[in-house]
Order: structure tokens, then C-alpha cells, then sequence
């Protein structure tokens, strides 16, 4: 394989895993809550994915069994900050907390050991012949495509082309209007959250079941923090942050040739590239676009309790 | 004739309500805790009773906790100061390395020995936090960049860096391990046991900053634009210069906490020398409402708490598991502080 295709082959295998955290994010975000525990999210994921398939070969069912547990640990964050409205950046870094330390004392029994069963590339038949892009994008697992086509183009749509999407933003953006036009606020945004933290843990799972493939304590080494991140570059919208997270596999991939091809540069400095590149990428635009600032804002009502009594 | 009862949000918390569900958080999760080792086949009450008397039973297991109450108590308290001005620092773990690079640097490069180098790392600790948080803090300050994740990514390439010195250029090329600095030749010296000076160090910092933010100007300053930035603002106070300053402060006490653990307790640099210490500084100060003279006793407790996993890895758990009781205690801790704005109040009929 030339550089060339290595790269793009790295960067799209390692972006899926950041572009469907930071798509589950973003869902979070829009109905105005924040949810900091992706990290932990991500690491009881992973660590379900992989403790599935050993008992059960076969890695749709690690994948779904991450959604669930996913789903059921959203939903205990959505309670507590939807319904009883405790702060948000506690709940999440309580999350992110558990959700790794648990993670770490349960993978235990499977460190350092390769995942049986993986998901498989699936080769599009004559577009996977294309120089560089074939192998990149058309020999690729199934979940590939679920996250780099289906559920961006999905949310994208449902978030801006739907009324739906529109009461959506609008919890967002403004609880108590949404609320006043008969909005069911709360329910909106458990929903969202608990859909949001099934995606997240889908993103550990496929680290472990198709990206590194195996686990080992830290495994998500801070890419849920990376996926969180994300979410403000992209602007809130599903499918930059599918291309944020694209990008930022490109980084990784990059660090990943680099020490496989004995650049000298030692291998903890590309390691860090991700991180560094992920603070420029905050910073920066903030300081280049100023006009953009409107159209990629938060939404005003982000990490902001609804109390309908006070309104 | 009872009238009825509602339930009303005031707009302050009670803070008897909130210590009450700290202490209720904290019983509820060793309740789970138990339950989970007890499902694991373990017996939860002897390991208890093995704790108990492994921390207290002997004078070695009190200085084990006195060794880890220094660097929590200050990593607590860089979490709290930042606080203070409305900052969230979540990356005291990667100022603790940060410090703790600094100060190896010094110890291992400027010739000498004695109270001179020790002051010299003490300060290179002190600025090396300071450093780290620089950029999360000049980018919140002009560009309004959220501070919580920018602190935060930087702990990954602050334990990088640490990894990198250690395993390559500052290894210890004469031993046998090789994925360690050789020994400082300056330590801080002990007075109890294994308990050195960074004890009183850790306690009179915590004490000085309580004073310094109850007591000056500057400190009540600082603790409006904490609670109201657009009432500090328009009182004239410089917003931005308080916020720069506490912001720094932290890392550096941060800092101070990676020196004195490479200099008092691990005597060279590796990686992994903090035991999550700046993520459990975040804990400290939420179980102290973020008051520097409650992170002394907070920290006390989360010591004794990550002590207790210490002593239970020799029974076949991880201290990851203390990390995921932490998660635990935090979590219900958020939920506690939510309801104790909650009164219930009587109407009558």
C-alpha cells in the first residue's frame, strides 16, 4: 500500500470512531444539555463490545450491546439533569469517572487480548478497484458506512428539514417558548440525551470491535474529550462533525505513518498531535471568523436547567 | 386543617442540606461498593475491616495517608481557587505533571545541593503548572474559549511528555529500570516517617488562599466576578486581570503538587506518578463547596478513600475501582446540591 492510500485508509478508521461521538454530541447539545461523561461513555462501550463477542462471535451484537448500555447510562445522566436538573458539568465528569474506572476494572479480564471477532470490510464491488479512494472509502466495514453516510445525511435532515428538528433546536435554543407551544421539553431532551450517550458508546465499541482492535486500560485515551470538542468546531451541525471527526482522523493517521515509517520524530510527540491540534481548533477560529461566530454559536439555552415555575 | 404542602426552589442553597447529602452520597456509594464486591464473591465487611486496620492499625499505614493527603489537598485546592472566579480547571492532572517536569529538571541539571535547589524547584514546580494552564487561560480571558475541555486535553500531552523524558532522554541509564529518571539528589526532608514537609506546606497553602480570598481586596474581588462577572464588571473591578491571575494560581498550586510528589514521596520522575491526582482534585473541592480550608478535610477523606483502594489491590481489585466510587460519590453529590435548594414549605389551607 502506498502513503498515500495507508493514510486515508487510517484516517477514515480512526475518524469513525470520533465522528460518531462527536454525531451523538451533538443531538446532546442541540436540545441544550451537555453531556461530559462521552469519555466514560465510550470506555463502558468498549469494554461491553468486546466482553459481547467473547461470549457471542459476533460484533453487530457487540455493537448493539454497547448502544444499550449506552442508552441505559444516558438515561440515568438524562434523569438526573433533565428531571431533577442537577449541574451538568458534574454529572458528566462523574460519568466520565465511572463510566472509565468501571470500565477498567471489568476489561481487566480482557487486557491486552485481540477481539475474536471484528467487523470485516465489505468490498464494494468495482468501486473498491479506484486508485486510493477505493480502498479507502469502498473496503470498508459495514459501520463505516452507517457512520460517515446514513446517520449524518439521517440527522442533518431530521435536524433542519423537519418539524421535528425545528422543536428540537428550539428547546435549545429557548425552553420556555418551546414549552409554551406545547413542546414537551423534558421529554425531548431525555430522549435526545439518551440517544446521544447510546451513539457515544457506540463509538467505544467500535474502537474495540474494529479500529484498534482489542481493549487495554485507556483505550479511549481521550478521544470522547476530543468528540466533546468537536462539537463546538462543527457548529453544532451533524454533518461537520462527522468531517471534524474525519479530520481528525487524518491527524491520528498521520502520527500512526509516522512512527510506522520511522519519521524522526519520536512516537510520544505524534501522539500528542491529536490533542495539541484539537486546541488549535478550538482557539483559533473563534479568533479568524469572527463574522461566523452567529451561525456556529452554542445554543443559548446549552447546559441551562428548564424550571417551567420560574419562568 | 393540614393544610397543604408544596415544594419550593429558593434561589440559595442550604448548606446544611448540602453536607448532609455529601455525607449520604459518600454512604450510599460504599453501600454499592459492597454490593458490588460481595456479588463478586468477596466478602465486603472483612475487606472493610482490612482497610480499617491497614490505614489506622499501624503507624505505617497513617503515613501512607499522610503522604497521599498532600497531593490531593492541592489539587483540590487548584480546582477550588479556579472556583473562586467561576473557572472550571479540569486539568490539574496535567499541571501536577507539568510541576513535576519542572522541578525534575532542575533536580537533575543545576548542580548543588540543600535548601537553594529545593527553592528552585519548588519555584520551577510552581511555573511549570503556571505554564501548562497558560493558553486555557489567555484563550478564556480574549477569545472566551470554554476553559473545561482546553485544560482538559492538555493532560494527555502533559502524561506524553512525562512518558517521553523518563522511558528516553532523562532515563536512568545506570540501573536496571529504565523507564525512570535516576533519584534527585535534593529531597524535601521528612519529619514523620515517610510524611515529609509537603504536609504543613499543603495545609498552610490551603489555609494562606482562604485568607487571602476572605480577608483582602483583592480576594472579595475575585469572588464577585466569581458569582456575578456583569456586576463585577460594571463595579469597575478588572474582570479579566482576576480571572488571568486565579487561573494561573491554579495551575501552579497544581504544580506545586507534581513537585512535591517527585521531590517528598517518589524521589525521581516516571510516568504515571499521579495516581488520577488531578482528577480527584476535582472531587475534593465539590465534597468542599469549594472552600480552600474545606479541600484540607476533603482531601483527607478522598485519601483515605484512594488509600482504601491502595490496600484492596493486594485482595484482587484495581484502584480504577476508586476512581468509579469517586464517579459515583460525584454523581450523587451534583443530585444532593440540586435538592438542597429544594424547601418544603406549608400552606395554609
Amino acid at each position: 500500500m502506498d502513503l498515500l492510500t495507508g493514510l486515508l485508509t487510517t484516517a477514515f478508521l480512526a475518524g469513525a470512531v470520533l465522528a460518531l461521538a462527536a454525531l451523538g454530541e451533538v443531538l446532546t447539545e442541540r436540545v441544550g444539555v451537555v453531556n461530559l461523561g462521552v469519555e466514560g461513555l465510550m470506555a463502558m462501550g468498549a469494554v461491553t463490545g468486546i466482553a459481547t463477542v467473547t461470549v457471542v462471535p459476533s460484533p453487530m451484537l457487540g455493537f448493539l450491546a454497547a448502544l444499550v448500555v449506552g442508552a441505559l447510562f444516558g438515561m440515568v445522566f438524562a434523569l438526573a439533569t433533565v428531571y431533577v436538573r442537577a449541574n451538568q458539568v458534574l454529572c458528566g465528569l462523574a460519568l466520565t469517572l465511572m463510566g472509565s474506572g468501571l470500565a477498567s476494572t471489568i476489561g481487566r479480564n480482557y487486557s491486552g487480548m485481540p477481539s475474536p471477532v471484528i467487523f470485516e470490510p465489505v468490498k464494494v464491488p468495482v468501486l473498491s478497484e479506484i486508485p486510493v479512494l477505493g480502498p479507502a472509502f469502498f473496503s470498508q466495514n459495514i459501520l463505516f458506512y452507517l457512520i460517515y453516510l446514513i446517520l449524518p445525511i439521517f440527522f442533518s435532515y431530521l435536524m433542519f428539514s423537519t418539524r421535528h428538528g425545528l422543536n428540537m433546536r428550539a428547546v435549545g435554543e429557548n425552553p420556555a417558548a418551546a414549552d409554551a407551544a406545547g413542546i414537551p421539553v423534558n421529554l425531548m431532551r431525555f430522549s435526545y440525551v439518551t440517544i446521544g450517550a447510546a451513539l457515544a458508546a457506540g463509538a467505544g465499541a467500535y474502537l474495540t470491535l474494529a479500529f484498534v482492535p482489542s481493549w487495554s486500560d485507556g483505550v479511549v485515551a481521550g478521544r470522547g474529550w476530543i468528540a466533546v470538542a468537536l462539537v463546538i468546531f462543527a457548529g453544532y451541525r451533524p454533518i461537520m462533525a462527522t468531517l471534524s471527526g474525519l479530520l481528525f482522523g487524518l491527524i491520528t493517521a498521520l502520527g500512526f505513518v509516522g512512527q510506522a515509517r520511522g519519521w524522526p520524530i519520536a512516537p510520544a510527540f505524534l501522539s500528542m498531535l491529536p490533542y495539541l491540534g484539537t486546541v488549535a481548533f478550538i482557539i483559533v477560529p473563534v479568533l479568524a471568523w469572527q463574522k461566523m461566530r452567529r451561525a456556529m454559536a452554542a445554543p443559548a439555552a446549552l447546559a441551562v436547567p428548564y424550571y417551567r415555575d420560574m419562568r | 386543617m393540614f393544610g397543604s404542602y408544596r415544594l419550593q426552589r429558593l434561589p440559595s442553597s442550604h448548606a446544611g442540606i448540602a453536607l448532609a447529602a455529601r455525607v449520604a452520597a459518600i454512604v450510599i456509594a460504599l453501600l454499592v461498593a459492597g454490593i458490588g464486591i460481595a456479588l463478586a464473591g468477596m466478602n465486603p465487611l472483612n475487606l472493610g475491616a482490612r482497610v480499617i486496620t491497614a490505614s489506622f492499625g499501624s503507624a505505617f499505614g497513617m503515613e501512607d495517608l499522610g503522604v497521599l493527603i498532600i497531593p490531593l489537598i492541592l489539587t483540590g485546592l487548584a480546582v477550588a481557587v479556579a472556583q473562586q472566579v467561576g473557572a472550571w480547571n479540569i486539568g490539574a492532572e496535567g499541571q501536577f505533571y507539568a510541576g513535576a517536569f519542572a522541578a525534575t529538571a532542575i533536580g537533575l541539571f543545576v548542580p548543588g545541593e540543600g535548601p537553594l535547589i529545593l527553592m528552585l524547584m519548588f519555584v520551577a514546580g510552581m511555573a511549570g503548572g503556571a505554564a501548562w494552564i497558560l493558553v486555557p487561560t489567555l484563550a478564556r480571558a480574549y477569545a472566551n474559549v470554554n476553559e473545561l475541555i482546553t485544560t482538559l486535553l492538555l493532560n494527555f500531552v502533559a502524561t506524553l511528555l512525562v512518558y517521553y523524558v523518563s522511558t528516553g532522554p532523562w532515563r536512568d541509564r545506570s540501573g536496571m529500570a529504565n523507564s525512570a529518571t535516576p533519584p534527585l539528589s535534593t529531597d524535601v526532608p521528612s519529619f514523620w516517617g515517610i510524611v515529609h514537609w509537603g504536609f504543613p506546606i499543603a495545609i498552610g497553602l490551603a489555609v494562606l488562599v482562604a485568607a487571602v480570598l476572605a480577608f483582602s481586596r483583592w480576594g472579595y474581588e475575585v469572588r464577585l466576578v466569581g458569582s456575578n462577572p456583569s456586576a463585577a464588571k460594571y463595579a469597575g473591578i478588572p474582570v479579566r486581570k482576576h480571572l488571568i491571575a486565579v487561573m494561573l494560581l491554579s495551575g501552579g498550586i497544581a504544580g506545586i503538587a507534581g513537585m512535591l510528589e517527585i521531590a517528598g514521596t517518589v524521589h525521581r520522575l516516571q510516568g504515571g506518578i499521579s495516581n488520577n491526582f488531578g482528577y480527584l482534585g476535582i472531587m475534593v473541592a465539590v465534597l468542599a463547596r469549594g472552600s480552600p480550608i474545606g479541600v484540607i478535610f476533603s482531601g483527607a477523606l478522598m485519601a483515605l478513600i484512594l488509600n482504601s483502594g491502595i490496600i484492596l489491590q493486594t485482595q484482587g481489585l484495581t484502584t480504577s475501582i476508586v476512581l468509579a466510587i469517586t464517579g459515583f460519590i460525584l454523581f450523587l453529590t451534583a443530585i444532593g446540591d440540586e435538592l438542597s435548594y429544594y424547601r418544603i414549605t406549608r400552606e395554609k389551607a
